[in-house]
């Protein structure tokens, strides 16, 4: 079987689609977590593909730029989800709920 | 050198000094000395934006551009922040050994948004918009811990998860963009969309890409974060997460609106949509609102739904007004923010109530509070009124006539909430408590000089919204190779 730019834009959108959902429907802030990275890595996987198809170069550093992002990302998320365990030895957002008026 | 120097002046500014209080931050109880740092950078970074003013330059082969538009926004951007840096004060909901911690991260997130709007490129672009916004995650988080206020953690977490999930849906767009065009910069990219904007593959990749925006101007199906987070952060933080970002989100937005051609007819449907539920679900449940930051959370998103009208007019005039709208919004939610911080004691949260009585307590306040509220509702002659009627009579004249009646409509609701905290500070019962707000020269500096700019903003806006105008006729433009570094 041929793999063509198709089979990577749909493991692309599956990969993202799994994130979102996991983000809407997880309650654990760490998985949460991991499905953010989910949907940033489903828009590299798309930037790579069609960069290899479009024969530029761009998209392919801009996924340099993307994983230096996601990278701070993580440190700064973990940090605050550190601190809020600190705080109220919990990390499931069920459990998040003072700031209800 | 030096020729090469002037233009990126005001950015170099920041860098520099957000060194410098990286080094003071070493040092112990050095707090005073970081505020007096930022007071200094802000007021160079004002300076270096008026002298930079009308200068154009390159760099990075096309992906940075100093333009009239950039600069214009600098300059607002750098009025906005001296305002926060005054505002802020002592910052007394903030632990002393991080305060200097917290003037860093103030200035390195006015760096991304000071950068994010001379960018042309998406890459650029993305990496602006993540400076201007990891330093606010941490301002939230670092507002300080009591009894009876353990929710800072809670809306620091909301912002961030809400934060990687828009920025996670915009690269994603960005993504199918790239594959269309087969390019990053974004001239180049409005030329290529034009002949395929009506595929869906490129209508989903620009409505995914306006997400990561939408986010930051908190706009209806990203708003979840923006009551909670006013609420959760310090009175100092949510001044400036109120304020400045929604300036640069305006910014971007045009920037990135151009792409889309004029005669597409999804886009519009799809912006005024938003634009509608967005005004509705503010106004209506901000009418329900005791916590003034909470109120003025959800009035912040009906502001965001007003601004968005001016983007479904597709149109020069109508990105000016959008602009001008969101500068004097700019300009009143400080106004407001002001008196929350002076009013609050030791920096926790200001009930509505609480106001009681202010005129007797501060009259200067009072005044400030009043032409701000006034403003926000859209009354005449301040800037609001002025924002709001741009905007219509823009989406007026492309025939988007049911789209002025519902937000006229929603102006009407607003007033009667904006009314009641005005009434709450005059008429209030404030139960003996008449001990006076004693201001510092810059606060009552600040405090006038926002109630003249809301008033000159509203009684003369053809100066700025010209500038404005002027400056978006060159966006986007194919570069002129001579410019190139």
């Amino acid at each position: 079987m041929n793999i063509s730019l198709n089979h990577y834009l749909l493991l692309s959108a599956l990969l993202f689609a799994i994130g979102f959902f996991g983000v809407l429907l997880r309650k654990n802030t760490l998985v949460i977590y991991m499905c953010l990275e989910l949907m940033l890595t489903a828009s590299t996987l798309a930037l790579v593909a069609f960069s290899r198809y479009n024969g530029t170069m761009d998209g392919n550093v801009f996924v340099f730029f993307i994983l230096t992002v996601a990278a701070a990302e993580v440190a700064v998320g973990l940090a605050i989800i550190v601190a809020l365990f600190r705080l109220r030895q919990t990390a499931q957002v069920d459990e998040l709920n003072a700031l209800k008026h | 050198m030096n020729a090469f120097i002037m233009p990126f002046l005001p950015e170099l500014i920041l860098l520099l000094g957000g060194l410098v209080i990286f080094v003071i931050t070493l040092g112990d109880s050095l707090e005073k000395r970081a505020r007096t740092a930022a007071i200094t950078i802000a007021l160079a970074l004002l300076a270096a934006s008026v002298l930079c003013f009308g200068q154009e330059a390159v760099l990075f082969d096309g992906a940075y551009r100093i333009d009239a538009f950039s600069q214009l926004l600098k300059l607002i951007i750098s009025a906005g922040f001296l305002a926060i840096v005054i505002l802020g004060g002592n910052l007394p909901d903030i632990r002393p050994a991080i305060k200097p911690e917290y003037h860093l991260f103030l200035t390195l997130s006015m760096t991304g948004l000071v950068m994010l709007v001379s960018c042309v490129d998406i890459i650029t672009l993305v990496i602006a918009l993540e400076l201007s916004a990891f330093p606010l995650y941490f301002l939230v988080a670092m507002r300080r811990e009591r009894e009876g206020q353990r929710i800072q953690m809670e809306s620091a977490i909301k912002y961030i998860m809400f934060g990687i999930a828009a920025n996670g849906v915009m690269l994603f767009g960005f993504s199918y963009l790239y594959g269309l065009t087969g390019t990053t910069s974004l001239p180049e990219m409005m030329v290529k969309l034009q002949p395929v904007m009506h595929t869906p593959i490129a209508i989903v990749g620009l409505t995914l890409a306006f997400c990561g925006i939408f986010y930051k101007l908190a706009i209806f199906p990203f708003h979840f974060w923006t009551p909670d987070v006013y609420q959760g952060s310090s009175n100092e933080t949510a001044s400036l997460i109120a304020s400045l970002p929604k300036v640069g989100g305006v910014a971007v937005l045009v920037r990135l609106a151009s792409l889309a051609s004029p005669d597409n007819t999804l886009i519009p449907i799809l912006l005024s949509a938003l634009a509608i539920v967005s005004m509705f679900y503010g106004n209506l449940i901000a009418l329900a609102q005791k916590d003034l930051k909470r109120l003025l959370g959800f009035s912040g998103i009906a502001h965001a739904g007003y601004a968005l009208v001016g983007f479904v007019a597709f149109n020069q005039a109508g990105f000016a007004s959008a602009l001008y709208y969101i500068t004097g919004y700019m300009v009143m939610v400080i106004a407001c923010f002001v008196v929350i911080c002076r009013v609050s004691r030791d920096g926790s949260n200001v009930a509505i109530s609480e106001l009681a009585g202010l005129h007797r307590r501060s009259p200067l306040l009072a005044l400030t509070l009043i032409v701000g509220l006034f403003a926000l509702a859209g009354l005449p002659p301040f800037v609001g009124f002025m924002g709001k009627l741009g905007l219509l009579t823009t989406a007026l004249a492309r025939g988007h006539l049911a789209l002025v009646i519902i937000a006229v409509l929603n102006a009407a609701i607003a007033i009667y909430y904006y009314l009641r905290v005005i009434r709450e500070a005059v008429f209030g019962d404030d139960g003996g408590d008449q001990t006076p707000i004693v201001l510092d020269r810059s606060t009552q500096a600040l405090c006038v000089l926002l109630i003249v700019a809301i008033i000159v903003l509203g009684v003369a806006p053809s100066p700025i919204i010209n500038a404005i105008s002027g400056s978006l006729a060159g966006l986007n433009l194919p570069l002129p190779p001579a410019a190139v570094y």
